[in-house]
């Protein structure tokens, strides 16, 4: 990215607490965002008077116009959504907030997320096609499709592939066919992340140690997917706040760089393997982000070894093992052993990842949450500090259409 | 209509003007693809286009209905209540034989769920949902037994 006074940086992180689905039920989802918003740009030692942009990914109800008015925005400058599904997005709205700065189109941009999905339905439940709860018995026929993933998921969920664990879970199957990948592997990923957010005070599962034994008696949902294979679901909301480096000058706490990002689908990619069985088998039996990799380490100017630590979306566990794989920190098929061999743990692994928890142990907020964590870890700030970290990865969902960057200290 | 073997209670499938048709072949037991009329490419789901060559002129071509099982995962979760007592069942993906790597997404049905393996040839198993709804399943080749 560019490196004058433009380029893009992090100067604030703000989030909500953090509790279990349902379990913030006396604050809306939207007022979550907001509060999120404001703490981001308060760590920055700004005003909402200094924001002109604000963005977000995936569907988001809390759109931004309303927001812009009830937040008393000056003007607002740029507003932008990704396209990329579900947790797909975290990053590419960052990048998204980036080249907005970069290009001069806005000052400040508050990139953010908020759900609590107690006060609507569950992210990846399907777009309306789950059965009526009330109403009289009906004769199952076929209905008019209202949009695009309507009338795709119509080839999945007939049959019981309702939602991403099932999903997910035969393409982990089809790479242990591959590769060997094991159950255990996978295992390594629950119970490092879990240990990880042990330490962290926001963590919804903090103070529920997992040992192997534990996560291989957890009880089991779609082969190989076991409960503790799939991350959790939440409320609570966080927002990062985007600027340009001269701009940062001043800021309370100091810059974190945005070295790169790059977002997009590899060639027939569609939505992903939600709701797609497709695409060539490399691309099927992987995180599909192998084309976002290559883009964002050309731009950034780094390669997984100058990498201290990575904040890597855990939808599920053996998506982690995938995206380690597509990101180069080892070969094809070799994620699995690379996990075994306590690559993943603070603070002596190779590559100390999730340090925050994650989605699976911290709270499930779509990914932007590994984002905050990226900033904390170049920051000295996290639970889980790196010594002297100068360089994080953050990715975002595995297996849709996603995004990925480089956070640095320079 | 023919055995069943999941409730009415599954999600009903939508359908746009690219994948109606898909859908009507389906009602009449015929398993197909779309077939590109101008370069003989095979797609699914289906599109509006030929992501090969760009032309809109298409057809339905039929498939025997055989393939091996590309990928599954064995259900042991009812996400809808009325599958509850129908746990554990089979998702797979099927790469349809004649169809150019073609890949769909069903249930194999008829089996136990230990004994399913990547590669095992499988064949089309129609189930009526309704008079105008049918969906098709698949049993291990060859298969001619009594459900279990």
């Amino acid at each position: 990215m560019t490196t004058d006074g433009r380029a893009a940086c992090v100067v604030g992180v703000g989030e909500t607490r953090y509790a279990k689905w349902g379990g913030i039920a006396d604050t809306s989802e939207y007022q979550l965002a907001v509060e999120a918003v404001l703490a981001a740009i308060a760590d920055a030692g700004m005003t909402p008077d200094d924001v002109d942009g604000l963005a977000s990914f995936a569907e988001d109800r809390n759109e931004a116009t309303f927001m812009a008015a009830d937040l008393g925005l000056p003007e607002l400058r740029y507003a932008s959504l990704s396209w990329l599904p579900g947790g797909g997005g975290a990053c590419a709205a960052v990048a998204n907030a980036a080249m907005a700065v970069e290009s001069g189109a806005a000052e400040a941009v508050v990139v953010y997320r908020s759900l609590c999905q107690g006060q609507f339905r569950r992210f990846g439940q399907g777009p309306g096609n789950m059965p009526a709860r009330v109403g009289p018995p009906r004769v199952p026929h076929v209905r008019r499709a209202t949009s695009l993933l309507e009338a795709h998921v119509a080839f999945t969920m007939p049959f019981g592939m309702f939602s991403p664990p099932i999903a997910y879970a035969m393409v982990l199957r089809r790479h242990m066919h591959r590769f060997g990948t094991t159950v255990e592997q996978m295992g390594h990923v629950a119970v490092t992340t879990r240990a990880h957010a042990a330490r962290n005070p926001r963590a919804v599962m903090g103070d529920r140690a997992m040992t192997m034994d534990d996560y291989l008696a957890s009880r089991m949902v779609s082969e190989p997917f076991r409960l503790f294979d799939c991350c959790l679901e939440n409320d609570g909301a966080c927002a990062v706040l985007i600027t340009t480096t001269e701009r940062a000058a001043d800021s309370a706490k100091g810059p974190v760089s945005v070295l790169g990002a790059a977002q997009g689908a590899l060639k027939g990619f569609g939505h992903g393997q939600y709701s797609n069985v497709g695409m060539p088998d490399d691309d099927y039996a992987s995180a599909g982000a192998r084309g976002v990799a290559a883009r964002m380490w050309a731009r950034s100017g780094v390669g997984p070894s100058d990498i201290d630590v990575a904040q890597i979306y855990d939808h599920f566990t053996g998506l982690v093992l995938l995206s380690l794989e597509d990101f180069g920190f080892c070969g094809r098929g070799e994620g699995g052993p690379f996990a075994a061999s306590g690559a993943l743990a603070w603070p002596h692994g190779a590559l100390p990842t999730n340090t925050h928890g994650g989605s699976l142990s911290e709270a499930y907020i779509h990914g932007l949450n590994h984002v905050v964590e990226g900033v904390r870890q170049l920051r000295g700030e996290s639970t889980c500090q790196v010594d002297g970290a100068e360089t994080c990865l953050v990715t975002s969902a595995a297996g849709v259409p996603t995004s990925a960057l480089v956070l640095g200290r320079r | 209509m023919t055995e069943r073997w999941f409730p009415d209670e599954m999600p009903m499938p939508a359908a746009n003007a690219e994948t109606v048709g898909w859908w009507e072949a389906a009602a009449a037991h015929r398993l197909v693809v779309q077939r590109c009329t101008a370069c003989g490419h095979l797609r699914h789901p289906p599109g509006p286009v030929c992501p090969r060559c760009r032309s809109s002129a298409s057809e339905w071509s039929a498939l025997a209905g055989t393939g091996t099982v590309y990928t599954f995962t064995v259900v042991r979760q009812a996400f809808i209540p009325s599958l509850a007592d129908k746990l554990p069942y089979v998702v797979v993906a099927v790469e349809l034989d004649g169809a150019q790597g073609a890949r769909i997404v069903s249930n194999l049905v008829d089996v136990e769920p230990e004994e399913v393996i990547v590669g095992m040839p499988v064949e089309v198993a129609w189930e009526d949902m309704g008079p105008e709804l049918a969906v098709p399943r698949f049993r291990v080749a060859g298969h001619r037994g009594e459900r279990r």
